[in-house]
């Protein structure tokens, strides 16, 4: 960048950061330092009682869509997790204590959910703090996907689907003994960049409407960034007859959602993204109230008959009944009725401490009405540089704003990927890259500031210099 | 030999020791104590206090690490008794979990990948099999990649019934026992549904006799008669409700000849009894890690599949296919982010992962296990051999000293011999019972399990739990039944 465009950015973004109504909220987390980054130690005290850093030493972390920042007070619950574990014992499933931030442990569950619910749009019941995201879709396909060879057999996903969404499909398939030749269909983009139009979609499922039993496609794909149109493509699957679940790992704490009301089937999403619960922390799902509905007592005839299969554990059965250890399983109404065991206390309270700040910073809406001022500013931003860095780069992710979230793809000239990460990774700048040409740049509302932006392109300008340099 | 040693030596035969007339004196109870090689492993752990156990709020304290200054009779350790439903809380987690914590917030995402070079961690992506590793001997795998660490011992067995459960016309049943866990009932009942047959026709439950006793005899009689329609046998290693231990080698060895799959539950085994899952040749188990393993409530688990299942032939130049429900962490680590459309498993165990796994849950049952790797199996089953059988006789004696005529208080319902249990024994209480002796052991700081509406569960765990904890809770445990 120009010195001139640099002072123009950093002059903007002062007073966008001094305007974010949200800004507070950054000092909720513990954002690595420059420092800390580059250490290969752990340093002796700890974390807690380091010694709050300047917000300079802070490296710029605009990765939050691969692993979220940690939350501070994330700490603290686990400490308190621990010494409930410490001194209760076993007692910590059942008995609370007094102004304690931390529901028994057979509660704990139920309380995830509720602050969980608002981030995706839903009712409490219709969602489940459980397991991990392809466990959460091997689950809801194993109730939902329930082919026909002579009738309804087939799923639409899309071509460059994320591989574990690729590998459940296709194992789900071949569960049934069918082949992914006749009963798994690709939806192919025409863009080189593989962002798929939602006629594209609505194309794909009229044209195997008959025939297919299911759809899975990403709320957010991973690798462009592009938001799909959930409610239109939802609506369209219904009017063919058609179950559809999303794959919202991108989508969750990142771009509002209203599942219930958009009528989305069911949905899953992991945690440890947008919802800063930790590396591989529990994720959840959503099932929709129709198709949760448990319409029979377990005293009537058949009561299986009353609700939609599904593989099974003592989790999802009627909490009444749960401890009574009677050999039928009769699941709870709701996605509660999904789960299968209980979960991992120290996981779930990873996440609720999370959660705790999405409903601190006012929630999905406040939270995106920031995202796409500084998405935009960023992209803006990128538009600034040097005309001869320009040339080396370009954003696939749309430019329309409701056509993506957080996260913009910058997809490299060939042969500049490795250095311009190691430049970046050394400027205290932590971006995710996709091999072999895209770097994936994420700024979280949450935790990021406008001026994270301007030191990114910075960067990223100075990283480009050094990598040109490297390929000549 | 000492008195310990040699009790050992006479249980490992299957037999009943002799206790002296003193048994029944904390003396006797302290003299085992002395002799018992692991006993500093319950330094190791937090024991909850009598005070823990009463609290109303988080107050900073925690046993034995941080007081208030002052020491009384309540700040004593519980008897804690339940480590066959929850684990007492190895120190060793919170040390890990801190590093863990620090890790992510130092250096983000790079965690994924890098370690800290003064930490007790692997870098994330080592987290799992680095407890598979920590987990074999455990479990008597031959090799770590007979083991994985992952999600939740229902879905585990959801996920193993999915390859392993393959029904055909011909070969459809599970063979079950009369009271399996709820959960894995609920398992069977759902993956019968799921493959379009029916529950009514697919299950066959043996039951027990009327000691609940379910005898090696039933059990091969019931694979005999159903050698040419049973597809599978799950059974758990230990019956969570008796405490009866099966014969696990036998009953793999006595299905299999007749072409059918053995999977088994080892909730109440893993870290409880000697298991050599390889050498048993068992096609595949599943467990849980909050129970004896000390992990947490709800703590990762843990599977292990049979290494001749694991092979991943790829003589074609493609995986051939096996059955199984996938995810792109079953992929092989040096493919996995290609992010190919080609499913390539990682050989062993390993490749069933289909998520990255909670970095945090693996660092808190890592630090579980490095208490695990300090000792053996086989001497945590001595001493819980010697220990237990302590409790029976006492036990045996309380119901000696009932007033003659009077009905005795309760009933011990697992399996006298001891090579037939693990740690735990269950007693059924006389009717109206439970709620006095319920109060009884509250009010004097025991923590046992119960289930209504007569039994109680007393699991004296060898990691933490010592005679004189034994001896203790037999005086509290009279006196409350005495009324």
């Amino acid at each position: 960048m120009s010195t001139a465009a640099v002072q123009d950015a950093r002059k903007q973004a002062e007073a966008l950061d001094n305007e974010d109504s949200i800004a507070f909220v950054r000092d909720e987390f513990n954002i690595p330092t420059k420092a800390q980054i580059a250490s290969s130690r752990l340093a002796d005290s700890h974390p807690a009682a380091l010694p709050a850093s300047e917000d300079d030493a802070k490296c710029i972390y605009l990765c939050g869509n691969s692993l979220g920042v940690q939350p501070k007070r994330t700490v603290t619950r686990l400490n308190q997790y621990l010494t409930t574990w410490a001194t209760q014992g076993v007692q910590g499933h059942f008995r609370p204590l007094e102004e304690s931030p931390l529901p028994t442990w057979l509660d704990a569950d139920a309380k995830a959910a509720e602050l969980i619910a608002p981030v995706v749009g839903a009712n409490v019941s219709e969602v489940a703090v459980m397991q991990t995201l392809t466990a959460n879709i091997h689950l809801l396909m194993s109730a939902f996907y329930r082919p026909d060879i002579n009738g309804r057999h087939k799923i639409i996903l899309e071509n460059k689907a994320f591989p574990s969404d690729h590998f459940a499909v296709e194992t789900q398939i071949r569960h049934h003994g069918l082949s992914t030749e006749k009963s798994m269909v690709l939806i192919e983009s025409s863009s080189k960049d593989n962002i798929i139009s939602t006629e594209e979609v609505l194309s794909v499922i009229s044209a195997h409407a008959d025939t297919t039993a299911l759809l899975l496609l990403p709320g957010i794909q991973y690798y462009t960034g592009q938001l799909l149109d959930i409610p239109a493509i939802t609506a369209f699957a219904h009017k063919h007859g058609i179950f559809v679940i999303w794959d919202l790992a991108h989508a969750v704490g990142n771009v509002p959602l209203y599942l219930h009301d958009w009528g989305v089937d069911a949905a899953a999403w992991c945690s440890y993204k947008y919802l800063n619960g930790g590396p591989g922390c529990i994720g959840g799902l959503f099932v929709h109230t129709n198709n949760s509905v448990v319409a029979k007592e377990i005293t009537d005839e058949k009561p299986e008959e009353g609700y939609n299969n599904r593989l099974a554990g003592w989790w999802g059965n009627d909490k009444k009944t749960r401890f009574v250890m009677a050999n039928k399983f009769h699941p709870v109404a709701g996605a509660a009725g999904f789960q299968l065991s209980n979960p991992s206390i120290l996981d779930i309270t990873s996440l609720s401490a999370s959660l705790e700040i999405f409903q601190e910073a006012g929630g999905m809406e406040a939270l995106r009405s920031k995202s796409l001022k500084l998405t935009n500013f960023l992209e803006a931003t990128l538009g600034h540089m040097k005309e001869e860095d320009r040339a080396h780069f370009r954003i696939i992710t749309p430019s329309k704003s409701e056509e993506r979230g957080a996260q913009l793809s910058l997809m490299l000239s060939d042969g500049l990927l490795d250095t311009v990460m190691k430049e970046l990774e050394a400027r205290g700048v932590i971006v995710d890259e996709r091999k072999p040409n895209v770097i994936r740049v994420a700024p979280a509302p949450l935790y990021n500031t406008f001026k994270d932006c301007v030191l990114f392109v910075e960067a990223f300008s100075a990283a480009l210099e050094v990598a040109k340099q490297h390929a000549l | 030999m000492n008195d310990f040693a040699s009790k050992v030596k006479v249980l490992r035969d299957g037999q009943k020791p002799e206790f002296p007339p003193n048994a029944n004196t904390l003396e006797y109870a302290q003299s085992l104590d002395a002799q018992d090689q692991l006993s500093h492993f319950r330094d190791e752990f937090i024991i909850p206090t009598r005070a823990s156990l009463k609290k109303k709020a988080l107050d900073g304290i925690i046993p034995g690490i941080q007081t208030n200054g002052t020491t009384t009779d309540a700040d004593t350790p519980c008897i804690y008794f339940v480590g066959n439903s929850l684990g007492a809380q190895p120190k060793a987690v919170r040390r890990y979990l801190e590093a863990q914590l620090e890790t992510w917030a130092s250096i983000g995402v790079n965690g994924h990948f890098s370690s800290l070079s003064n930490s007790p961690l692997t870098p994330w992506q080592d987290m799992a099999a680095d407890c598979a590793a920590k987990s074999a001997a455990i479990v008597g795998a031959a090799d770590p990649s007979e083991v994985v660490i992952m999600n939740t011992l229902t879905v585990n067995l959801h996920f193993m019934l999915a390859s392993f459960y393959r029904p055909t016309d011909k070969r459809h049943k599970i063979i079950l026992e009369w009271r399996p866990f709820p959960s894995d009932w609920y398992a069977f009942q759902s993956q019968i549904e799921w493959h379009g047959l029916d529950p009514e026709k697919s299950m066959v439950e043996m039951q027990p006799d009327e000691n609940l006793y379910l005898s090696p005899e039933k059990i091969l009689a019931t694979i005999d008669e159903h050698a040419e329609d049973a597809a599978l046998l799950l059974l758990p290693g230990i019956q969570y409700y008796t405490g009866q231990l099966f014969d696990i080698p036998r009953i793999t060895q006595y299905a299999q000849e007749r072409g059918i799959v053995v999977g088994w539950d080892l909730a109440h085994c893993a870290g409880n009894v000697e298991l050599q899952l390889h050498d048993w040749n068992v096609d595949f188990a599943v467990w849980c890690t909050y129970k004896y393993l000390n992990g947490g409530p709800g703590s990762m688990a843990g599977a292990f599949v049979h290494e001749r299942h694991g092979k991943v032939d790829m003589s074609s130049g493609k995986p051939v296919f096996k059955p199984r429900l996938s995810g792109w962490y079953g992929a092989d680590k040096s493919v996995r982010f290609n992010m190919d459309k080609e499913f390539q498993p990682t050989p062993g165990a390993q490749g069933f992962q289909v998520s990255n796994p909670s970095a945090i849950d693996l660092t808190s049952l890592a630090a579980a296990l490095s208490v695990f790797n300090k000792t053996s199996m086989k001497e945590l089953r001595s001493k819980a051999l010697v220990l237990t059988a302590y409790t029976e006789h006492l036990l045996d004696e309380i119901v000696r000293r009932q007033p003659e005529g009077e009905e005795p208080a309760f009933k011990i319902i697992t399996p006298r011999d001891p090579l037939q249990r693990g740690t735990q024994l269950s007693l059924l209480l006389r009717d109206g019972l439970m709620d006095t002796v319920a109060a009884a052991l509250e009010a004097h700081g025991v923590v046992c399990d119960k289930r209504k509406p007569n039994v109680i569960r007393v699991a004296p765990v060898p990691m933490y739990c010592r005679f004189e904890d034994v001896w203790k809770f037999m005086e509290i445990f009279e006196a409350a039944i005495r009324g």
